[in-house]
């Protein structure tokens, strides 16, 4: 391959521009931000052909350790090479300390949210914070999950929040994944990847570290045993090699050292979950599962799922075991209940958010939906229930037809959408090949619950690979970059 | 009254299955006009029966039967003292059906539901509108639509299946009381009433007839009915199946939005054999003595086994068919 560009100054941040809004390394008047000045000067004394050579490097240790995921859709091979861009994402202590802040309020709010609804009086829905109709008509709402309490009311252990930073530098929550948020096997690989590749970026900065998580997940979990059984016997319970997060269940196992298994590999008796091993029935205590809802158990759910365990919501009725995330958090994720959520932290904590939501409207409501729908070319439209940005339209850059279909699909089910203002995502300088060029990103930030609540230093941060593109999903081609939350001293 | 109701249930396999996993619903609630005196379920073979009330209100015995087995029986023994309900509110505005607070606090009772699905041009919302025309209050119209239902379907046992269509139900013209009763909530939630269905029994030779019972003892099925919100009166049941008042021969195990969310049985086994099933209620009248305390309904906990795993066998998942 040609070097095409010279050795030392390799100018990839020459003519660097940042896109319209917030750009995460640079001031307006083009210096580097505190946090990334040294980061800056490194990668200003790279050239491009230096940073091929490490992102091949980096491509092919995932190869060869099968760091992967899945595209659905995808035709030709459904298993893609996970990308990283090696331009990592900086976070200065004092800017995580507020995020870390505002997660902590947010999920903890979130939780009493779920408990509340599920295993208390529903509070909330009596005192009128949010209408009872719209939690009820939630596909995310959970009926069966009715009358049974989680230790610590702690349903959601592992959550997975969204956000972005607007155009003026504000951090605000895009959306709340609160089932089976996936994506933190990809924190952990990155940096192993970053460490091995580019470790001379690591000398003069001190980031927190991440392989930890194993260990944090693992007593968060062992902490939701029923009765506070000590040394309780924790498992991942996974749909199988064909779910697109299978690496991820097989990472966490282990990473926490404790067994991966299918539905066919539990067995129910007498009210009691138990594992089949070679020594025979071991009870089971702590089933952190990343199996949807629906086909966590054929009796009480769907019939016709393999994947699930029958008999396992009675044992949950009985208390021999704990589901963890408990059943029917979609009822709190739904994006027609993210509205609420402000208003939630309000009344279960009696305190401002300390985060803001992303301007949303709910399109059930008349007058929204009016509103919206006659300038829909500048908002982003978004089904409620939807992941991975499935049928999300980003009104600035959808055409007539698009927009009109939008519009019909709205009116056609306005409980199941809600469009929100345009964020200008904020940008970091991500190599195109040639040169450092501004890309979007977001950032996923992992929220542990169990006795108490602590938010994962750091996250998934996603980048979208086009210039000018908001879409970061891995599933539709975005990437993901290191992300470092810097000690005090070094921010 | 005091009824004494033995549900017997008796599951048989060509082979022997294993793992099988069940909900079982058929503890009466109890509410202001019946109290359940006693109540015993029984399992051969004998298991431990976890019990817990569902979202609906509804007592809900979770048992299983880990170890190969060729027949598994369920016997749910209950007395229950009943009494006459309150007579139908005698007003209850039409107009009140459209208030937003009312509609709200009812919402899954308007909406459809998994067995209660109509859709414009097969006839339920169009019969229940002509049949509502010119009702002057909520109990007016009630018994309308009912007198419709029952104008619309004739009483045929084994007419239909548990998931046909509203539309085709009405194509048909026949059904059993679980059809009578979705139908009968399917015309009324077209018409903005929120109607559930009630799960039950029924003291009755003949759940078709209105009268009397006379016997001591009569041996049943399961009895469906429903149950409409009358705006300022709370729910009030009709019996859309023999047209008659839901009186201290009606009891109620519990209500749902349909027929999916109170099964008597839903249950999965592992194994590829065929099962059949033999189901009877038998119900008797009781000269009511002193109330004595309820059994527990926990069978003696077995001991557990911790032996190998079961050999491995062909990983089929069947549905317990009730």
């Amino acid at each position: 391959m040609a070097e095409s560009l010279p050795g030392p100054g390799g100018g990839l941040l020459d003519g660097y521009e940042p896109a319209r809004g917030f750009d995460e390394a640079f001031e307006p008047d083009g210096s580097a931000r505190g946090a990334y000045r040294r980061i800056v000067e490194r990668f200003g004394e790279l050239d491009s052909g230096e940073l091929r050579r490490l992102e091949r490097l980096v491509a092919d240790e995932f190869r060869r350790q099968g760091i992967t995921f899945t595209v659905y859709s995808d035709e030709e091979g459904t298993e893609r090479i996970w990308p990283m861009d090696l331009f990592p994402r900086l976070i200065a202590a004092a800017e995580w300390d507020e995020l870390d802040r505002g997660l902590t309020q947010r999920v903890t709010a979130l939780n009493c949210f779920l408990e509340d609804l599920y295993a208390g009086e529903g509070a909330a829905i009596a005192d009128g914070v949010v209408p009872r109709w719209l939690v009820v008509s939630s596909g995310g709402f959970e009926r069966n999950a009715m009358g049974i309490p989680a230790p610590h009311g702690a349903r959601c252990n592992v959550a997975g929040i969204d956000v972005v930073r607007d155009g003026d530098g504000r951090h605000r929550v895009l959306e709340d994944n609160l089932r089976n948020p996936s994506g933190i096997s990809y924190v952990i690989e990155n940096r192993a990847a970053m460490a091995k590749a580019c470790s001379w970026l690591f000398y003069d900065h001190a980031a927190q570290p991440v392989d930890q998580y194993g260990r944090m997940l693992r007593s968060t979990l062992e902490s939701m045993a029923p009765d506070g059984r000590s040394s309780p016997h924790v498992v991942v319970l996974t749909p199988g090699i064909f779910n697109s997060a299978y690496f991820e269940h097989a990472f966490l196992a282990r990473s926490m050292g404790v067994e991966l298994v299918e539905g066919r590999d539990l067995v129910v008796d007498d009210g009691t979950v138990y594992a089949r091993t070679i020594e025979g029935l071991i009870a089971v205590d702590v089933i952190y599962r990343r199996v949807d809802d629906s086909f966590l158990d054929p009796v009480a759910f769907r019939p016709d799922s393999m994947l699930g365990v029958p008999g396992l919501l009675g044992a949950l009725r009985a208390g021999t075991v704990t589901v963890c995330n408990a059943i029917g958090n979609g009822a709190a994720d739904d994006k027609a209940v993210y509205p609420y959520v402000p208003d939630l932290i309000r009344y279960y904590l009696g305190d401002e958010p300390i985060i803001d939501n992303v301007p949303t409207y709910v399109m059930w409501d008349p007058d929204q939906r009016a509103e919206a729908l006659g300038r829909l070319g500048e908002l982003v439209a978004k089904p409620v229930g939807g992941s991975g940005g499935a049928g999300v339209l980003i009104g600035p850059q959808a055409d007539e037809q698009e927009l009109e279909a939008a519009r019909a699909a709205i009116e056609a089910d306005p409980r199941n959408w809600i469009t929100q203002e345009t964020v200008q995502l904020s940008s970091l300088p991500s190599f195109g090949g040639e040169r450092l060029e501004p890309r979007h990103v977001d950032l996923r930030p992992f929220v542990l619950t169990g006795e108490r609540t602590e938010v994962f230093p750091g996250g998934l941060t996603r980048v979208a690979m086009r210039r000018g593109s908001l879409i970061v999903n891995s599933s539709a081609g975005g990437g993901s970059k290191d992300t470092w939350v810097l000690a005090p001293e070094y921010s | 009254m005091r009824l004494d109701i033995r549900y017997r249930m008796h599951f048989r396999y060509s082979e022997p299955v294993r793992e099988s996993q069940n909900e079982i619903r058929v503890r009466p609630r109890d509410d202001e006009t019946q109290r359940v005196v006693s109540f015993r379920l029984t399992t051969d073979p004998p298991t431990r029966v976890i019990s817990a009330f569902d979202y609906w209100g509804t007592a809900v015995c979770q048992l299983g039967v880990r170890t190969a087995h060729t027949s598994l029986e369920l016997l749910a023994e209950t007395s229950v003292d009943t009494s006459a309900r309150p007579a139908p509110p005698p007003e209850g505005a039409v107009a009140a059906l459209s208030d937003r607070g009312f509609r709200s606090q009812h919402f899954e009772f308007l909406e459809l539901s998994q067995h209660v699905a109509w859709q414009t041009g097969d006839g339920v919302a169009e019969r229940a509108a002509a049949a509502a025309q010119g009702a002057r209050s909520v109990p007016e119209l009630l018994a309308a639509v009912v007198a419709e239902v029952r104008s619309a379907l004739r009483y045929e046992s084994g007419a239909t299946d548990i998931g046909v269509p509203l539309g085709a139900l009405l194509a048909g013209g026949g059904g059993v009381c679980q059809d009578f009763a979705h139908l009968a909530i399917g015309m009324l939630r077209s018409i903005g009433v929120p109607a559930r269905y009630v799960s039950g029994y029924l003291f009755a030779a003949d759940e078709t007839a209105a009268a009397d019972e006379t016997a001591a003892a009569v041996s049943v099925q399961t009895h469906a009915w429903i149950e409409a919100a009358v705006p300022g009166a709370g729910w009030h049941p009709l019996d859309p199946t023999n047209g008659g008042p839901v009186g201290e021969r009606h009891v109620v195990i519990g209500c749902g939005r349909d027929y999916g969310d109170v099964p008597p049985v839903r249950g999965v086994f592992m194994g590829g054999a065929t099962a059949g099933v033999e189901a009877e209620v038998v119900i008797g009248r009781l000269p009511a003595t002193d109330p004595q305390p309820e059994t527990s309904s926990r069978s003696r906990p077995r001991t557990l086994a911790h032996g190998p795993p079961a050999t491995p066998r062909p990983h089929q998942q069947q549905q317990q068919q009730q």
